[in-house]
């Protein structure tokens, strides 16, 4: 240690400071920290922060208030052409910003780790990453080559993964996301830094893998009595693992609690106070009449270039949806899920089974044929922004399906669009903008209307919350509950947000590499869910409790490992490898949908046979 | 793996020249004019174009000739046996008149652009640590500057102020002093035979006069290649992984290695396709020293008519450039690894 311990502790530099942790010295303190990029105003303007030995920290924000800017003014850094222009920040009473530069590089990477979002991007794309952790380690430590090579491994094995001297091997863009975040990690905690900065380390990472990698960044960080500012937008992480809770927006700190106070205020949760049950529509009570879609063993297969294998994209998947009823798809990315949403609308032709419209057969239409339908079957995109035209206005875009599915003159398309508008509580002024004038939140409202134009009977909506700002997605939400409850609509809603689809949906499909594993309602799957993968998919789940963390019970479901290649599927149960319930004859016995008397339908012998406990279900074979 | 990829790029760039050379020799012939006239003047008798047309073997069929080009009419000695035919000029083999051009050229290029390569990457790297900053704008400046003008122009200002003026640089009048006697060639490259022979005076002496041509070329060169290195700099110190490098306070050196790496690509293909270029636009500076390179022997060629010679050279240029381009994705593969792999 080179650094003397600060006796005399600092004032802390802003107000309200939390009590827990007031006895512990401060590690890092900054005060009007100030960041700009050239042209006023500043990203980061007067940050003031106090982190103390051995805390975990959550800074909550949204995207855009300078969170990520703040993250690397905390190490002195600014993206060029940005700068650092005022303030100050001090490392156990050191000013960062003014020591010299040797001095500066030494705390970085060896006193204070970082680990950043889109962690491929943040490794260098021609070293092999175990190279990448030896260069860092040798940075601050004195040690040969071989040494690092050696500490690479070990860094590697302590952040779980695998066969840690073959990934050494690996350079950034052979990894998945997952499994670069952990090598960033590795990098972070290679000198056992006394703070771990993690600004956003798992967006873009599904929830299993988030849970997997936040549960061990708490456990390696508690071992070396760390501190930890985690930054994120996501309140159940916030409320699952840090101890006080800052929430920043335009570039400051403006609330200053902790994360016990913070979980107690009042927030919307899984099957929460109810404002779904008075806002859900009930599907056509009518049980007998033909559902609006069925999905008859659809498998779609995609051959290997250079090889006769094939990725499995899609298995044997089949499922009904009734006129009125949202069906929610949920399953890790890589899973199928918007592969069979493209299939229901024969955008990705099935390679097997079918899809029945109305008890019509999509596949064997024509083309005319199915240029009628296509009205009737429609379709929004994850990115609101990159589904629109950006030269055409908004009236353009709203009158293109209007033109090629009914004969309205100008004026009657003009009214419609109006019409189309108000439906999705737009201003009609709107129509005369073009996309890059509107937020994300209004364009997906405007992708809804397009959907809508031709009076559909059913649309897929394939992540259309995922890139929006949580007050957006949360107004959306409500938008799609009236629509359904006006119109009638029926929606496939393709998420692996779990807040979201527990809002929305009336059932729930659970995709697991290319299989449906549970079907169940929203009630069933997420009061009881019974298969394993459906388990740990809402351990997973980071939603605010009131009273714990989840760093504070012990969580039995959990998976192993990451989700399977799809080319080269397992024999047995597709689960099998990760599954904490796998016995010998998951390995070798191929599993089958199959339904259950309180009429869902699983995919897992163990549950039907009732030998994973939890619950007592009297079991009936599907027809 | 690598060996088949290798072998497939040259199976591919074979196919490539043979089209070429047939598109070569069918074009040519298209062309509205008269080699045989151009040989025996426009009042050569009857006789005298009819017997000149024969040897050259143009009052043969299109067909018959092509046959014959390519050594398929049954007597050999074409194409596909490595002969490039005889030159209906000079009556000297083309592929021995290439020989003695060619390594003229290459040896001005190479020289150019390695002197280029060693001022431009520091000067691109130093110009991307401070954009914006003095140093970076006056570099901007002279690219335009230099850039901006013909080759020939600066060549023959650098010959008015170091030869005529200073008197500091040797007439330009090629690559040796007229008054000696130039040794039998090894290799055909001046440079390389002279000391192959330990000949360092006359070693010296080639230098000193490619010393003007090369300064001229890399006036030129230099300009854009400056721009590329910066440009990629600037843009690799602003990315994602080289913040990190400096957050995980690896020293400067070792960033500065980690950005110049991903910028190198694609100055090196700017290099490459520079270089295939020059290969045939060379011709102006050659022709201002004097220097008699593979550019000067194909205007020579085309303005004389003399269709094997055209036609050697387009082959010979064209799979020099080729062979450059595969060395390129090659290098490219080492310091790219995702290149690789795709």
């Amino acid at each position: 240690m080179t650094m003397p311990l600060d006796a005399t502790r600092q004032a802390p530099a802003s107000a309200g400071q939390s009590r827990e942790a007031d006895l512990a010295p401060a590690i890092l303190e900054a005060s009007g920290l100030t960041v700009g990029y050239g042209a006023p105003p500043p990203i980061v303007a007067g940050f003031d922060l106090t982190i103390r030995r051995g805390e975990f920290v959550g800074l909550l924000g949204e995207s855009g208030c300078g969170k990520s800017t703040a993250a690397y003014a905390l190490l002195g850094l600014a993206r060029p052409p940005g700068r650092i222009s005022a303030g100050r920040v001090a490392f156990k009473g050191q000013d960062l910003l003014t020591m010299p530069a040797a001095r500066q590089r030494e705390i970085r990477g060896k006193h204070i780790g970082l680990i950043v979002q889109n962690p491929r991007g943040a490794l260098n794309p021609m070293l092999r990453v175990g190279r990448q952790i030896g260069n860092v380690w040798r940075a601050h430590n004195a040690g040969s080559a071989t040494r690092a090579e050696e500490h690479a491994v070990e860094m590697l094995k302590l952040v779980g993964i695998n066969d840690p001297k073959r990934r050494t091997e690996a350079f950034a863009h052979e990894l998945s996301g997952g499994m670069a975040q952990r090598v960033l990690i590795a990098i972070a905690l290679s000198s056992t830094p006394e703070l771990l900065i993690a600004d956003e380390p798992t967006s873009g990472l599904d929830v299993t893998i988030q849970a997997q990698l936040l549960d061990q960044m708490w456990q390696s960080t508690r071992r070396t009595h760390s501190s930890v500012l985690l930054i994120t937008q996501e309140t159940g992480i916030v409320a699952n693992y840090c101890d006080r809770v800052l929430v920043m927006r335009e570039g400051r700190i403006v609330e200053d609690m902790t994360a016990a106070a913070y979980r107690r205020a009042p927030r919307r949760s899984l099957l929460g106070a109810g404002n779904k049950a008075k806002t859900l529509a009930t599907p056509g009570e009518d049980d007998q009449a033909a559902p609006v879609l069925a999905v008859d063993h659809v498998s779609r297969f995609f051959p290997v270039p250079g090889s006769t294998k094939r990725v499995q994209a899609v298995s044997d998947v089949s499922f009904d949806i009734a006129a009125g009823e949202t069906l929610g798809l949920v399953g890790e990315s890589g899973s199928g899920k918007t592969t069979v949403g493209r299939c229901l609308l024969r955008l990705i032709e099935p390679s097997e089974g079918r899809v029945l419209y109305r008890g019509e057969p999509l596949n064997t239409l024509g083309k005319t044929g199915m240029r009628r339908i296509r009205s009737k079957l429609q379709i929004v995109l994850q990115d609101p922004y990159d589904s629109l035209d950006p030269r055409w206005s908004i009236l353009q875009t709203l009158s293109e399906p209007l033109k090629l599915h009914t004969d309205l003159s100008g004026a009657g398309r003009a009214k419609r669009v109006e019409e189309l508008l108000a439906q999705v509580d737009l201003p009609k002024t709107v129509a005369a903008l073009r996309p890059r004038d509107l937020g994300s939140g209004a364009l997906q409202r405007i992708n809804i209307a397009r959907a809508l134009a031709c009076a559909p009977d059913f649309i897929v909506l394939d992540e259309p919350t995922s890139v929006l700002a949580p007050a957006a997605r949360t107004s959306l939400v409500e938008l799609l509950l009236r629509l359904q409850a006006e119109l009638g609509v029926s929606f496939l809603f393709i998420s692996h947000d779990l807040t979201t689809v527990s809002q929305i949906c009336h059932r729930i499909a659970v995709m697991y590499l290319s299989q449906v594993v549970e079907v169940g309602t929203t009630e069933q799957v997420f009061r009881d869910p019974q298969h394993p993968y459906t388990r740990a998919l809402l351990a997973s789940h980071l939603d605010p409790h009131p009273e714990e963390r989840r760093v504070d019970r012990a969580v039995q479901e959990r998976l192993a490992g990451e989700i399977p290649s799809p080319i080269d599927l397992p024999k047995g149960c597709y689960l099998q490898s990760r599954c904490p319930h796998a016995v010998e004859r998951c390995a070798t016995e191929p599993q089958k949908l199959v339904r259950a008397a309180d009429g869902r339908m699983l995919r897992c012998w163990r549950v039907l046979a009732d030998e994973l406990g939890g619950s007592d279900i009297p079991l009936v074979h599907d027809a | 793996m690598l060996l088949r990829y290798i072998g497939r790029r040259v199976a591919v760039s074979i196919v490539q020249l043979l089209g070429l050379v047939v598109v070569v020799f069918f074009l040519i012939r298209l062309m509205p004019a008269d080699p045989v006239a151009r040989l025996v003047g426009l009042n050569a008798s009857k006789e005298a174009y009819a017997q000149a047309s024969h040897s050259l073997g143009l009052d043969q069929p299109l067909l018959t000739q092509f046959l014959q080009y390519f050594g398929l009419d049954g007597r050999g000695g074409g194409l596909l046996e490595g002969h490039l035919g005889v030159s209906w000029v000079t009556n000297g083999s083309v592929l021995t008149e290439i020989g003695q051009t060619l390594p003229v050229t290459i040896q001005l290029l190479t020289l150019s652009f390695i002197i280029t390569l060693l001022i431009a990457v520091p000067v691109g790297i130093a110009g991307a640590s401070r954009p914006g900053g003095a140093f970076d704008r006056g570099v901007f400046v002279y690219g335009l500057f230099g850039g901006s003008q013909p080759e020939f122009w600066w060549g023959l200002m650098f010959i008015f102020v170091f030869f005529f003026k200073l008197g500091i640089a040797p007439a330009p009048l090629g690559l040796v002093n007229p008054m000696d006697m130039p040794s039998e060639p090894i290799t055909g490259f001046i440079l390389l035979d002279s000391l192959l022979r330990g000949e360092f005076d006359v070693f010296l002496d080639v230098l000193w006069h490619l010393a003007l041509p090369t300064l001229t070329l890399v006036f030129i060169l230099s300009g854009p290649i400056i721009k590329m290195v910066r440009q990629n700099m600037v843009r690799a110190l602003g990315s994602d992984f080289v913040l990190y490098a400096r957050a995980a306070g690896l020293r400067e050196s070792t960033v500065t290695r980690y950005a110049f790496r991903i910028a190198l690509a694609p100055a090196l293909t700017l290099v490459g396709i520079l270089y295939g270029v020059m290969l045939g636009g060379a011709v102006l500076v050659e022709t201002v020293f004097s220097l008699g390179g593979i550019g000067q022997y194909a205007v020579r060629a085309v303005l004389a008519f003399d269709y094997p010679a055209i036609q050697g050279v387009v082959l010979v240029i064209t799979s020099i450039s080729l062979g450059i381009y595969l060395v390129l994705d090659l290098v490219y593969a080492v310091i790219d690894p995702r290149v690789a792999r795709s």
